[in-house]
C-alpha cells in the first residue's frame, strides 16, 4: 500500500476517534517520517476541532433564560386585553354578507334576462287590460304618453328597457295591430289619422256655486258695542 | 329536565375541576423538563448561533413551544430530543436570516469574544480557527451538525444522544465520522 493509502486510513482512524493505531498502519508509521509528521498535523487538527467544538456548545448557560421563559410562558397563560375578533362571529358575518351580495347581484340581471327573453309578450300584470302589442319606437312615442293617469287602477308592468310596449284596450287591439303595420308603410296617413286629445280636458274644472231657495243669507250689522 | 352528556366510546367525561387538575400536573411536569432542558435547549442554539443573545432568544422561544405544545407529546420520555430538535431548528431559522441580513448590509458580525484566555497572538491564531471552524460546520449536514454538537457538550454519551434522538447507536457513529472528517478535509 502506497503512503497516500495509509495516510487515508489514518484519517479514517481519527475522524472515528480511535485512540491507538495498530497493525500494519502503526508499522508503516514507524517506518515512514513523512507519514509520521502528518500523522502528527492531523491529530493535532482533530484536537483542535473537538476542542473548538466543545468550546462551542458548552458555554455557560445565562441565568435569565429560565426566568424569560417563565415571564413568557406567564404572558401566553394570563388573558390578552387586546381585542381579539371572535372568529366563528367574522365568517358568519361574512357569509350572510357574501350571500346577500350574490343575492342582490343576481336578482338584477336575471330579472332582467327573463324580461329580454320575454320581449316579444312583455309581462304585464294586469286585470284590466287583456291585451298587448309590442309597436315600434316611433309609434310608441307617438301613442303612448309618458304621464299616466293616477286614478286609473294599479297595473304594474315590468317592461324591458329596448321593446317599447304599448297598453290598449281589448277591443282596440286588433285595430292598433293594423295601425302599427300602417305606420310603417306609410306614416303620413297614419298621422293624419290620430287626432291630438281634446284641449278641454287639460282646462280647470269649473264648480258651480251652491244655491238654496229656502236660504236667505243676510250681511250682519254692525253693533253699538263696536 | 336532566342534562345529558354525549361522551365518545371510550372515553371518560372529564369535568371542569379534571381538566384543571390535568392541566396543573401537565405544568408540573413541564417545569421540571424545563429545568432539566433548558440549558441544554440553550447549548444547542448557541452552538449554531455564536451569539449569546440570539442563543438565548431562540432557546427561550423554543421552550415556550414546548410548553404549548407540551400536551401532545405522547411520549413524555422523548421530550428531551423534541426540544433539541426545536431549537435546533429555530436556530439554524436565525443563523440563515442572519446570515442573509450580513450578506444584505455587507458587515460582518465579529463573535463574541471570551475576555479570559491566552496572549493576544494565540488568541489572533484560535478567534482565526474559530472563525474557519463555525464556517466549515455551517456548511455541515443538518443532521451531522446536530450530532457533531450534542456529542460535544459535557455529560452527553453517544449512547445518551443515539436515545435522545430516537436513532441507532452506529447512525450516531457515522454522522459523526462524516462530520469531523469533512471538517477536517475544509480545515487543513
Amino acid at each position: 500500500m502506497s503512503c497516500e493509502g495509509y495516510r487515508r486510513r489514518l484519517i479514517d482512524a481519527l475522524a472515528s476517534g480511535e485512540g491507538s493505531l495498530t497493525g500494519d498502519v502503526a508499522a508503516h508509521l514507524r517506518m515512514c517520517a513523512e507519514c509520521k509528521k502528518f500523522y502528527e498535523a492531523q491529530v493535532h487538527l482533530f484536537g483542535a476541532i473537538d476542542s473548538g467544538v466543545r468550546a462551542m456548545v458548552n458555554e455557560t448557560v445565562p441565568g435569565s433564560l429560565l426566568a424569560g421563559v417563565h415571564a413568557r410562558i406567564e404572558e401566553v397563560r394570563a388573558p390578552r386585553l387586546v381585542w381579539r375578533p371572535a372568529w366563528s362571529v367574522v365568517a358568519l358575518a361574512a357569509t350572510v354578507l357574501v350571500v346577500s351580495l350574490s343575492f342582490v347581484r343576481r336578482s338584477g340581471p336575471l330579472r332582467d334576462a327573463s324580461l329580454t327573453k320575454a320581449s316579444a309578450a312583455a309581462a304585464i300584470r294586469t286585470e284590466t287590460v287583456p291585451f298587448v302589442a309590442t309597436p315600434t319606437k316611433a309609434a310608441s312615442r307617438a301613442v303612448n304618453p309618458r304621464r299616466r293617469p293616477r286614478n286609473k287602477p294599479e297595473t304594474r308592468i315590468d317592461r324591458p328597457t329596448e321593446v317599447p310596449e304599448v297598453i290598449v284596450l281589448a277591443e282596440e287591439g286588433e285595430a292598433f295591430v293594423r295601425f302599427v303595420a300602417r305606420i310603417r308603410v306609410d306614416p303620413q296617413k297614419a298621422v293624419a289619422l290620430t287626432r291630438p286629445a281634446p284641449l278641454q280636458q287639460d282646462l280647470p274644472v269649473e264648480i258651480a256655486l251652491l244655491q238654496i231657495e229656502k236660504l236667505k243669507v243676510k250681511l250682519l250689522e254692525p253693533t253699538t258695542e263696536e | 329536565m336532566r342534562e345529558l352528556v354525549l361522551t365518545q366510546p371510550g372515553s371518560v367525561f372529564a369535568g371542569p375541576s379534571e381538566r384543571e387538575s390535568e392541566s396543573c400536573r401537565a405544568r408540573r411536569e413541564f417545569e421540571e423538563r424545563l429545568a432539566e432542558c433548558g440549558p441544554l435547549a440553550y447549548r444547542v442554539a448557541y452552538g449554531v448561533l455564536r451569539h449569546t443573545a440570539d442563543a438565548e432568544d431562540v432557546a427561550q422561544e423554543a421552550l415556550l413551544k414546548a410548553y404549548r405544545n407540551f400536551g401532545r407529546l405522547r411520549e413524555p420520555k422523548r421530550f428531551r430530543g423534541w426540544l433539541v430538535r426545536i431549537a435546533f431548528r429555530m436556530a439554524l431559522d436565525r443563523w440563515r436570516s442572519v446570515k442573509r441580513r450580513e450578506k444584505r448590509e455587507t458587515q460582518w458580525v465579529a463573535p463574541e469574544q471570551k475576555a479570559s484566555g491566552p496572549t493576544v497572538e494565540e488568541l489572533a491564531v484560535s478567534s482565526e480557527f474559530q472563525e474557519r471552524l463555525e464556517r466549515a460546520m455551517g456548511e455541515l449536514p443538518e443532521k451531522s451538525r446536530l450530532v457533531l454538537l450534542l456529542a460535544g457538550i459535557q455529560g452527553y454519551t453517544l449512547e445518551e444522544v443515539s436515545e435522545m434522538l430516537g436513532i441507532p447507536m452506529g447512525t450516531v457513529k457515522s454522522r459523526l465520522f462524516f462530520a469531523r472528517k469533512q471538517l477536517a478535509e475544509k480545515l487543513r
